[in-house]
Formats: C-alpha cells, sequence, structure tokens
C-alpha cells in the first residue's frame, strides 16, 4: 500500500508538470508570446520603444503608435519574463503558481487569485452539487434494476439511461431551462446569490443538467456491478441469514458493487469540468468557466493559462485521492 | 472526451436476475444467438437518411439556410471550402474572429426590435423560422454538414493517431510503452472541453482546428484501448508465430496485429463519433466552435432566455435531431460493440 | 409408527418439487421429494451435481430463484414456512434455520469485518447493541474453535484460510441459535487436511445444541458416521434413504450400489479398481417417463423404461425407488439376465466384471 501512494505520488507530480507545461507552452512556445498577450501592441519595433526610452519620442497617441504604449510593453515582458528563456519562465511561473501568485490579467489588471478565489467556490459547489444528484439517483435506480434485472421496471430504465447518455448537458441544459424556469417557472433562470438557499435554487437545475447524463453512466456501471455481486455467495449467506431484500441490497450488495462507479467518478469529475464550463454558459453563472470563456473571447492568455492549470490540477488531484480512496473501499486492494 | 457516457463498457453483459446461478450445474443459460438487432438498423437508417440529406442538401428543394443572405452566395463543397458556403453566404471557414459571432448577435437584437416575421413549425418551415425569419430546417441541414464533418474527422484522426501510438506502445512494451501511456495520461488528465478550449484558444477556430482539436481529444482513449488490444493479441499464436518465421516489426503490426486491434477499435468509431459531435457542440456553447453554422452553434443562438421565450423551437427542433443522431450513434455503436464482444471501452 | 414419527418430526418435507422454466424448457430440478427430520437428527443428502440436493436445500432456505415454480409443502416445527409473509420469514430464516454454504471464499462478504458480519445476524434479529453483538461474536468465533477470536473479529476474510472462513461462516450460521442447519458441501472447496475437523466441529456443535442438521454432499463418506439417516436422490428424486449402516451394508438402489463400488475403500486391497459409473447424468428438461438411473443402471430391465419407480419401503428405515433392487432375488435375476444378453434393456453394454461399456 506504501509503495502504491509512493508510485501514485511520483506519477502525480509528473503528471502535474506535464499537464501545466502543456498548458504554459500554449502561450509560450505558439507564436511570439508578446504577442499572445499584447496583441499587436507586441508589433511595435524595439527601437522606437527605445526612443521613448530616451525621451525622443513622447510615449503616447501622438507619437503615431496605436495606444503607444511602450510602457505597456515593458511591463508584459518583465511580469512575464520574456527577457529569459523559456524553461526558466516556466520554472519560474510555475513556482509563483504553486505559491498561490497566478499573475494578473493583462486587459483589466485584476489579480488572478483574485478571480479564482471569486470564482473556482462557485463552480465546486457547482460540481459537487451535481455529483450529489447523479449519485442520489444513480445509487436506487441502479438498486432497483439490478433488483428485477431484466423485468419491466429494468427494461425501462435501461432505454431511459441509454436516452439520458444520448442528450448532450447543453441540450438538456437547454431543454431545463425552457420548461422548468421559463415555462413552469419553478427555478430561477439565472444565478442569483442572495444567501445558501437561493443559490441552491440557482444551482438545482444546472446540478441535474450535469448530474442526470452522469446518474444514466453511474446506473448502468451500478447495475451491471450489483447484477454480479448478487451471484455471490455472501448474498446467498445474508439471504440465509433472513434478511430482507432492501437491507441485503443497500448493505451487503451495495459496497462491494461500487469501484466501477468509483473508477469512473474521478475521470467523470472530468467531463463534469468541462460541462460546468457550458452550463454556467447556459445559466449565467459566474464561476471559473464563465471567467475562462470572457478570458478567451478577450484575449487574455495569462488568465487563461492560469485558469486551465488550476482546474487541471484540481482534476490530477482528485483522480489521485480517487486512486487512494478505492483502496480504502477495498480491504483487498488495501492489502495488496 | 466530455461527455456523460464515458466509461460505460456495460451493456454487453446480458443481466440475469438476482438470484440466478444458485441453481444446480448443468441446468442455466443458453447462449441466445447474436444479432444486430432491428433497433440497428433503423439507427442506421437513421444515420443514412441524415448523410444523405445533408450530401445532397444543395440539391434538395430545402429553403434558404439564410433569408438575410443578399446573393445566392452559397456553392457546394469544395477544396477550398470544405463544408461548403452555408449561413450568410459567407465562407465557413474563413469567418473571421470572435467579433462576428457578436456582431451576428448584435443583428439579432436589431432585428428583433424591428419586428421581424417569426413562426413557429408550419408546412413552409418545418422548424418553423427563427428571429432573423430564417428557415430552422434548413439551418438545422447544413449545420449537421459541419457537425458530421467534425465528427468524422475527429474520430478518424483519433483513429489514426490514437491506435498507432497504442499498437506501437502494446507491441513494443517497456520504455516505449511508458512514454507513449505517459502521454496518454497527461491528454487525460486535462479535462476534456477544456484541452479543447486550450488549442482553440491557442490557434483558431476554422472547422481543420475544431476537427483536429476534438481528434487530439479522442487520441487518449482510443490510444488506450488499442494498446490493451495489442498487449492481448501480441501473446496469441499467430503473433508468435510470425515472429518465429522471423517477419519485421512493422509486418507483424500491420499485417497480424492491426486487423485484430481494428475490431474493438471500429466498435468505438461510432460512439466516438458521437462524443465528437457532443464536444463540438458544447465548444459552441462557449463561442469557441468553427465559424459557421453547426447543431451546437444554431442551439447556442436560439437558448437566450428571450428566444427560448418566444421562439423555443429555434433550440428545439435542432437539439432533437441532434438527439435522435447522438442515440442512433450510441446505440448502433453499442450494438456493434456487444457484436463483436468489446469489453474494454475507453470513452 | 409413520404417524408418530411425523408428529415428531421438526422439519416435514412433502412431495416437494421445483422447476424451473428456461430457454429450452422446464428444467425438472426437484421432483415429488419427501422427508422428515426428528428433532435433534441429522439427515445426509447425498448425490452428485444436477441431482437436486442443493435446489432442495435452498427451497427450505427460500433461495430460490423467484422463476422457480414450487409446490408441495415444508412444515418446520409445525408452520408451512413456504405461507410465511414477509415479516414471519425475518425471524424465522437465520434464526430458527440457517444454512452454511459450500466455499467460505466467496460466502463472506469482502468489505466487511468478520465479526461485524457475525454481529449483523445478532444486531438485526436479535436486536443487540453494537458493542454487546460484537463481543458475543467474539464468544462465538471462540467456540467455532478459531484461535486468537479477539483479534479475528477485526479482520477481513481475505486475511483468514479458507477453513478459518468456513468456521466464520459456521460462527455466523450459529449466532441466533438455530434449531436446524443446512450443511451445503460445507467442506468441498476447502483444504482436505481440514475438512475432517469442520465435519467434526460441526458434529460437535450439533449434539452440543441439540440443534438439527441436514448435510448436503456429494461424498457418501462424509455422511456416514455423522448423519442419522442418509438420502440419495438423483436426477431430482430420492431414490434411497436409510440409515448409514443399512445403506453401507445393504444398499438397494443401483445407484447407490454404483456410487459405493466407485468410492475407494479401506479395507479392500489397494489396488481394487473402481468402478465408474457409466454415462452421463440424465437432461432434467423434459425427461421421459423412465426411471431416470435406467440408462446407466445394469440391472435395467424394460419395465424400468415404462414407468418411474415410485420410493418406497418403511418410512425412516429403508426406502428406496427400483423395481430390480440390488441385493435382493429380483435385482440379481435382473442382472444375470442383461448379462446373459450383454446388454441392458436401455442398451447399455455391459461385461461380467460389472464395468461398465
Amino acid at each position: 500500500m506504501k509503495q502504491f501512494i509512493l508510485r501514485r505520488v511520483v506519477q502525480l507530480v509528473l503528471v502535474v508538470f506535464a499537464v501545466t507545461f502543456l498548458t504554459f507552452a500554449s502561450l509560450n512556445l505558439v507564436g511570439d508570446p508578446l504577442f499572445n498577450i499584447v496583441g499587436v501592441l507586441s508589433g511595435i519595433p524595439d527601437e522606437q520603444c527605445e526612443a521613448v526610452a530616451r525621451g525622443e519620442i513622447p510615449d503616447t497617441q501622438s507619437s503615431g503608435l496605436n495606444m503607444g504604449d511602450c510602457a505597456l510593453i515593458a511591463q508584459a515582458k518583465e511580469q512575464n519574463n520574456l527577457d529569459r528563456n523559456v524553461v526558466e519562465r516556466y520554472g519560474i511561473w510555475l513556482s509563483d503558481m504553486l505559491s498561490g501568485d497566478f499573475g494578473t490579467s493583462f486587459v483589466n489588471g485584476n489579480e488572478i487569485s483574485d478571480i479564482v478565489r471569486e470564482r473556482l467556490p462557485v463552480t465546486v459547489r457547482l460540481i459537487v452539487l451535481a455529483q450529489i444528484v447523479a449519485l442520489g439517483i444513480a445509487i436506487p435506480w441502479g438498486v432497483a434494476s439490478a433488483y428485477r434485472a431484466n423485468r419491466g421496471f429494468d427494461k425501462v430504465s435501461t432505454v431511459g439511461s441509454f436516452g439520458l447518455l444520448s442528450i448532450p448537458n447543453f441540450a438538456l441544459g437547454v431543454i431545463l431551462l425552457y420548461f422548468f424556469a421559463l415555462r413552469w417557472q419553478i427555478f430561477p433562470s439565472r444565478y442569483e446569490n442572495a444567501g445558501w438557499w437561493s443559490e441552491l435554487q440557482a444551482l438545482t437545475l444546472p446540478a441535474f443538467t450535469l448530474g442526470l447524463g452522469l446518474a444514466a453512466t453511474y446506473q448502468r456501471l451500478l447495475r451491471t456491478d450489483l447484477i454480479t455481486t448478487l451471484q455471490d455467495d455472501f448474498i446467498h449467506m445474508a439471504r440465509a441469514k433472513g434478511m430482507t431484500d432492501r437491507h441485503i441490497m443497500y448493505r451487503h450488495a451495495l459496497r462491494p458493487s461500487m469501484f466501477s462507479v468509483i473508477t469512473v467518478f474521478g475521470v467523470n469529475t472530468g467531463a463534469l469540468i468541462g460541462g460546468a464550463l457550458v452550463v454556467e454558459q447556459i445559466f449565467s453563472i459566474p464561476g471559473v468557466g464563465t471567467e475562462l470563456v470572457e478570458a478567451v473571447l478577450r484575449n487574455d492568455p495569462p488568465v487563461v493559462i492560469a485558469l486551465i492549470s488550476v482546474v487541471a490540477i484540481g482534476f490530477v488531484l482528485i483522480n489521485f485521492f480517487v486512486d487512494l480512496m478505492y483502496g480504502y473501499l477495498d480491504p483487498r486492494v488495501r492489502a495488496s | 472526451m466530455s461527455d456523460a457516457d464515458a466509461n460505460d463498457g456495460t451493456s454487453a453483459v446480458e443481466p440475469v436476475t438476482i438470484d440466478d446461478g444458485m441453481v444446480d450445474d448443468g441446468m442455466v443459460d443458453h447462449a441466445v444467438g447474436k444479432k444486430l438487432g432491428v433497433g440497428f438498423w433503423i439507427a442506421v437508417g437513421w444515420l443514412g437518411v441524415l448523410v444523405a440529406t445533408v450530401l445532397f442538401a444543395p440539391y434538395l428543394p430545402f429553403n434558404d439556410p439564410d433569408k438575410l443572405a443578399a446573393g445566392p452566395a452559397r456553392t457546394g463543397p469544395s477544396l477550398d471550402n470544405w463544408v461548403g458556403t452555408a449561413a450568410l453566404g459567407r465562407d465557413g471557414l474563413a469567418r473571421a474572429g470572435s467579433g462576428a459571432r457578436g456582431a451576428l448577435g448584435g443583428g439579432v437584437r436589431a432585428e428583433r426590435a424591428a419586428g421581424p416575421a417569426r413562426t413557429g413549425p408550419s408546412l413552409d418551415n418545418w422548424f418553423g423560422t427563427d428571429a432573423l425569419g430564417r428557415d430552422v430546417f434548413a439551418r438545422t441541414v447544413y449545420g449537421a454538414r459541419v457537425s458530421l464533418v467534425v465528427g468524422f474527422i475527429a474520430i478518424a484522426f483519433g483513429m489514426v493517431v490514437g491506435g498507432s501510438l497504442g499498437l506501437v506502445a502494446g507491441y513494443f512494451r517497456g520504455r516505449v510503452d511508458q512514454v507513449i501511456s505517459f502521454v496518454f495520461f497527461t491528454l487525460l488528465s486535462f479535462p476534456g472541453l477544456i484541452l479543447a478550449l486550450l488549442i482553440t484558444s491557442t490557434f483558431d477556430r476554422t472547422l481543420r482546428t475544431v476537427s483536429l482539436t476534438l481528434g487530439v481529444l479522442a487520441v487518449a482513449p482510443v490510444g488506450r484501448l488499442a494498446r490493451a488490444a495489442t498487449l492481448v493479441f501480441a501473446e496469441r499464436e499467430f503473433v508468435q508465430a510470425a515472429r518465429v518465421i522471423g517477419a519485421k516489426h512493422f509486418r507483424i503490426m500491420t499485417r497480424e496485429l492491426l486487423p485484430v486491434v481494428l475490431i474493438p477499435m471500429a466498435a468505438l468509431a461510432l460512439l466516438g463519433m458521437g462524443v465528437a459531435i457532443v464536444a463540438e457542440g458544447g465548444l459552441a456553447f462557449l463561442q469557441l466552435s468553427v465559424e459557421d453554422i453547426s447543431w451546437g452553434v444554431i442551439i447556442n443562438d436560439g437558448r437566450g432566455i428571450r428566444d427560448l421565450q418566444e421562439n423555443p423551437h429555434v433550440a428545439l427542433m435542432p437539439i432533437g435531431v441532434m438527439f435522435l443522431t447522438i442515440l442512433a450513434l450510441n446505440f448502433a455503436g453499442d450494438r456493434v460493440r456487444e457484436y463483436f464482444d468489446v469489453r474494454e471501452t475507453a470513452f | 409408527m409413520a404417524g408418530a414419527h411425523v408428529a415428531q418430526a421438526q422439519l416435514s418435507v412433502r412431495d416437494l418439487t421445483v422447476r424451473f422454466p428456461t430457454g429450452r424448457g422446464t428444467v425438472q430440478a426437484v421432483n415429488g421429494v419427501t422427508f422428515d427430520l426428528a428433532r435433534g437428527a441429522s439427515l445426509g443428502i447425498v448425490g452428485e451435481s444436477g441431482s437436486g440436493k442443493s435446489v432442495t436445500a435452498k427451497t427450505l432456505m427460500n433461495l430460490l430463484p423467484r422463476t422457480a415454480e414450487v409446490s408441495g409443502d415444508v412444515i418446520f416445527e409445525g408452520e408451512d414456512v413456504r405461507q410465511l409473509a414477509e415479516q414471519g420469514r425475518e425471524h424465522f430464516w437465520g434464526v430458527k434455520m440457517t444454512m452454511v454454504f459450500q466455499d467460505p471464499m466467496t460466502s463472506l462478504n469482502p468489505v466487511k469485518k468478520c465479526g461485524e458480519q457475525i454481529a449483523e445476524t445478532l444486531r438485526y434479529h436479535l436486536k443487540r447493541a453494537k458493542k454487546t453483538a460484537l463481543a458475543e461474536a467474539e464468544d462465538l468465533l471462540a467456540q467455532v474453535g478459531i484461535p486468537e477470536p479477539g483479534k479475528r473479529v477485526d479482520q477481513y476474510p481475505h486475511e483468514l484460510s479458507g477453513g478459518l472462513r468456513q468456521r466464520v461462516v459456521i460462527a455466523m450460521a450459529l449466532a441466533c441459535e438455530p434449531s436446524l442447519l443446512i450443511a451445503d458441501e460445507p467442506t468441498t472447496a476447502v483444504d482436505v487436511t481440514v475438512q475432517k475437523h469442520l465435519l467434526d466441529l460441526l458434529d460437535t456443535l450439533r449434539r452440543d445444541r441439540g440443534m438439527s442438521m441436514i448435510l448436503i454432499t456429494h461424498d457418501l463418506g462424509v455422511a456416514r458416521g455423522r448423519c442419522d439417516e442418509i438420502a440419495v436422490m438423483y436426477a431430482g428424486r430420492l431414490v434411497e434413504r436409510a440409515a448409514p449402516q443399512t445403506l453401507f451394508g445393504d444398499s438397494r438402489h443401483p445407484y447407490t450400489d454404483a456410487l459405493l463400488r466407485s468410492i475407494p475403500r479401506i479395507d479392500q486391497p489397494s489396488h481394487t479398481r473402481l468402478e465408474p459409473i457409466p454415462g452421463r447424468p440424465p437432461e432434467l428438461i423434459n425427461p421421459p417417463e423412465q426411471c431416470a438411473y435406467a440408462p446407466r443402471c445394469r440391472f435395467a430391465q424394460a419395465d424400468c423404461l415404462e414407468s418411474i419407480p415410485q420410493i418406497s419401503g418403511v418410512a425412516g428405515m429403508h426406502e428406496f425407488a427400483c423395481f430390480h433392487p440390488a441385493n435382493t432375488d429380483r435385482g440379481r435375476e435382473a442382472l444375470a439376465a442383461n448379462l446373459a444378453l450383454g446388454r441392458t434393456a436401455a442398451g447399455l453394454e455391459i461385461t461380467g466384471s460389472g464395468g461398465s461399456s
């Protein structure tokens, strides 16, 4: 077990490097990083800026430079250490990231760590809620369909889960928004946060949008695993012990049947993060996804790569802990 | 890839009731003859109709997908314009920057203020018209071109690149396998849509880039499957035999392994295509997909709260078509997978 | 005599029939099985796989799949258990009647600690507090001869050896002090070296607690000496039933006879050839109206192929279902006739050595 954890930690570190490097590379290795950050301003020749520095040309629009801002360029260069080579820049950037200094937006000057602090909790709450919805639906659903596999309910639910899996989450979001928020007005159509209750209401439809498809995924896995488990002798043993079917399903069969679900739990959190991007758009939720999309659209790469790194590292960590949890839940794995 | 039906390799298992298997030996379980089934052919039929409609759309008596277009600027697909020019008579691949979408949005708003004709579904406009009076059915058909092309290119790319990498990793093992597996692992360490966003925001939003981006997302899942299958088959006698008679690595991989590894991969192609189409739609919702009409774009255009209130059909109709298509792909893919008894799944 | 016997019986099974509808037809798993079990007695049910012995046990324990079609009566301590309502069942199985399964590797829940699993029964049925239940579990583990019970309660099944696990299973079955224990091949899956220990343990526990037991096994030797009575099943029917000494010394049914010849015996010279039973176990789907054993039987006559022999004889003494029983004149005549022909009425070729085709 110790070795298992050690191996996973090494892998974790390597993957964090790889993921952050890929993200960093998108800003720094594709095209001119200065252009990526300041856009057309990067076209200003260095001599001109040197001239500005010497005071020969005023650093204003009147000098003929569009938004003539050598100061801005200098700032961009300095902030991103553009005078150093890529590897050094990556090192500085990563160590800053890991110490919580995510840099600043070049477009609006906002501290990225403030953005993360403000936006991340909303997205995390949405994703947690979506997982709760998914598991809350999938577990009783899976149990019910495995209990009488291939009978009426199970057959209907197979069709149902197949249907749910075939609805893209954005389509489901639009459908739920239309019916539950606009037509029947049960839930708000826009995010609002005047206390936890209103936020919960506002996050209900988004959470269901994300959670329903996932519930179908979990249900199918759980159903298959349960059907296998139910043929095990210890289930017969439990029945011979005179326990009710409900007790047996939930207390005996469920836990040993959760492994597939747990295995995909981490991966599906990734799908949820992607889904959250989209769902935040549909329901105007001010989460990381909305900010990320806005940053992309306003050409703000420092924000984009910082947010992507945060999300990707978070995702890697989740998968790491899921792996550990797997070991915890199955004593047999724990032992080996 | 970012989809809910990830990791669902379960349906192939023919389920049994809670208490079968308690029966004494020799009286349970009779293999049921394998068939693709009627549902499979219905699904394939739908896909066939869709593809045919899309291919021949310019020659069919459909409405113009965009009445605002000044002239008959639409042309069929060509080398320059992969999917032809569609909405607004612009070259779908060459439409400039993100501003265009904003401008279009502005146009929609302006038009709405002027009180344009918008209608629900009718005989003339099967799916109704949108706020600009454009025929939603025609837009859906033209949107299908982009969506299907994206889905196809993405999965083809994933198959070729991921398949080769997986084959090489599974065949040579050792260091090569470690490196390739780590690449897969890294790719999978990004939430799918985030990786897509990273790539499209780094490069551009042409059909080519978007398709290949989604193809990159398919590389790791397909590659893992190919690797796993290769690992299994490389141990089998027919491969050992080829080795014994001194066949070259390349020959063994292409002649002996590829054909058998291709079967589970092919079973996943249909599922993967569905995932890619959905992912494209997701990108469209982030306004990061192609600068042309795809299903995602159409649905995104119709999903504003006012649009939904006044013209729900603009979003709901293409959603319906998209749903049926994904359903057909998933169902057909699932049946094929069951038919070939493919257990490992990566999507 | 018979009437008194029934009145005393703790368990009465009458004409038990179990069928499973399948894709290929209806499997006739158990056919008209009838027997009584006196309080504190032990019955061995012996048969090969597919003979219906396990299905019988599972019927008694209400463990059959819902698809099974069951008829007949199962009267336990005066109550028809098959008619019990859901609530009644809960306080019946696991409390009064329990079962030990074949494979201790699989009959324990892998994700629960041993102690927890035993305690669960106590908490569930007897509403014990968690602590008391765990203490009792430890006590039970000691009773079934598990060393260091205090340590074992906190261990997971995979941490124990097969023999110990089966002891845990037994402890679990005994938790609520049942009056009837059904042991379904309890030693088949464990190491040969611990088989005897387990069987002796079961025997001792049974005697100490005045419990009745049904021991299901494919091994006649296992049942001998540990059961007051042995019932042999073939193709879903009881074919012979007698006390062990009668059965081993004076068997009637040719199947029992063949079984006895097919097991090595300590009193035989060491190179005595064992006699396998020719042919295969019978098909249970739509069986013909004939003695199911006839195709493999060295005694088979024309009448064996015309109707099914019913079990008869003195209840509680010696019963069997055969028209030409072994070790009787009728049987000897039949065998002699068949040997003269070189084949039986069912077409099985036989030779003088008594061997197979």
